[in-house]
């Protein structure tokens, strides 16, 4: 996908409105999930989905030809949840270690209208994503940049802005936080072996 | 359960998009040809524009008066390590890694704070004098804040035209390239003072001098949110 968005933004940049729409087709879907399961609201998600976009169309002269701007596009999308998270002033709010983040309405925004179910098992599904939600914001979205988004390390740590050390110590946490909730024999020993939470 | 789990993650089914905002709309209906960035340009720019000023600005306030007798090769390795400050300092953070978009911010702050604490120290155990030169210490240091105001105003040109060009680039980590910046101005400015200032203590070397990188990068973090480094 990444050659092919390339190219699309190369268009972009010349002046092919079609080619944005493309971008926003591919990637679009994605970036939704993504701030669905950070905000937990979806009409918070699709708006900040919007201003995603509307700030990728604006920077555009940012891009560099030849480059991926797939992380660079998740990294706005992710600054722009931190800024609403500050917006909100429900709670403390947190960017660094040991932060929280304000807790919206709790809802699932994962569920998509008309999409289809592909996973294995419906209730695991549910109780899969159920635990995501309540995963701590930092371990939540480790998991889903990298489990459901299928993002490296490198990538996740470069979208959240921290370093693959500590991206991997998050996806890690929330993954055995996850089986522990899914009452998993060998997520107790591993939780037992890692130690305090972050 | 971790097979069945990570098929279950995988398998999570993706929302479907909401079509696009009017406002988006309407500015795609507008949308003309842009340049893109190109890191290599801007950091040319960036280095070229700064040494023409922190030239001509030495010009104006002239070289040292006890340059002839102080040692070449000192004079010349402590200028190089200057030079090597800023140009490495901005090629960090103008310059993203190939196929990437963003720039090393992360290295690029680090070496912020390496070149901060290394100038301060340098400067503190590595001054030389001569005959002619200035001795300030710690009894007349209040009087060498001049040079931080010379190093400050050689720092801005370098950290404006760096945050000028990086603008939108990082949506993630732009203080830290903002002190990366800053601190590059600083060093520039610690090349001024070394070519212009005549005290050679290594209390108004290390602290003055050396303490110009460390405040440029500070103040250059600091006002970073405003000059739109994240879009």
């Amino acid at each position: 996908m990444s050659a092919e968005v390339i190219t699309l933004m190369e268009r972009y940049v010349d002046g092919d409105a079609a080619a944005f729409r493309a971008i926003y087709a591919l990637l679009a879907p994605k970036l939704r999930g993504y701030l669905a399961k950070m905000t937990r609201d979806r009409a918070v998600a699709d708006d900040l989905l919007q201003q995603t976009f509307l700030k990728v169309h604006r920077a555009r002269t940012a891009w560099v030809r030849g480059s991926d701007p797939t992380p660079w596009i998740y990294a706005i999308a992710h600054r722009t949840f931190l800024d609403e998270a500050r917006r909100v002033q429900r709670a403390v709010v947190s960017v660094g270690k040991g932060e929280e983040l304000p807790e919206v309405k709790a809802e699932l925004g994962g569920a998509a209208e008309g999409a289809t179910e592909t996973a294995p098992d419906p209730e695991l599904t549910k109780a899969a994503l159920a635990a995501l939600e309540a995963l701590p914001p930092q371990q939540r979205e480790a998991v889903v940049l990298t489990k459901l988004d299928g993002k490296s390390i490198a990538e996740a740590a470069a979208i959240a802005g921290t370093t693959p050390g500590a991206m991997k110590v998050r996806a890690h946490r929330g993954y055995v936080a996850l089986r522990k909730a899914l009452g998993s024999p060998e997520a107790s020993t591993a939780s037992a072996d890692e130690g305090g939470e972050s | 359960m971790s097979d069945e789990l990570d098929a279950v993650l995988a398998g999570v089914a993706l929302p479907a998009a909401p079509p696009m905002c009017d406002e988006l709309e309407r500015e795609l209906g507008a949308l003309a040809p842009v340049r893109a960035r190109n890191p290599r340009r801007d950091l040319a720019l960036v280095i070229g524009a700064s040494l023409a000023y922190a030239g001509a600005f030495l010009a104006i306030l002239r070289l040292r008066r006890d340059l002839d007798g102080l040692p070449m090769g000192w004079l010349a390795a402590y200028a190089a390590a200057w030079f090597a400050g800023f140009a490495s300092l901005a090629w960090l953070a103008i310059v993203p890694p190939r196929g990437q978009m963003m720039p090393r911010w992360r290295a690029a702050g680090i070496g912020a704070v390496i070149a901060s604490i290394l100038f301060i120290a340098g400067g503190i155990l590595l001054h030389q004098e001569a005959p002619n030169s200035v001795y300030y210490g710690w009894d007349k240091f209040h009087r060498g804040h001049w040079c931080l105001e010379i190093g400050l105003a050689t720092a801005i040109v370098p950290a404006t035209l760096g945050a000028i060009v990086l603008r939108g680039v990082l949506p993630v980590g732009s203080r830290w390239a903002a002190a990366a910046l800053g601190a590059a101005g600083g060093s520039l400015g610690g090349l001024v003072l070394h070519l212009h200032c005549p005290i050679a203590d290594g209390v108004h070397l290390g602290i003055v001098h050396g303490g110009v990188v460390l405040v440029s990068a500070v103040l250059a973090a600091a006002i970073a949110p405003r000059a739109k480094m994240s879009p």
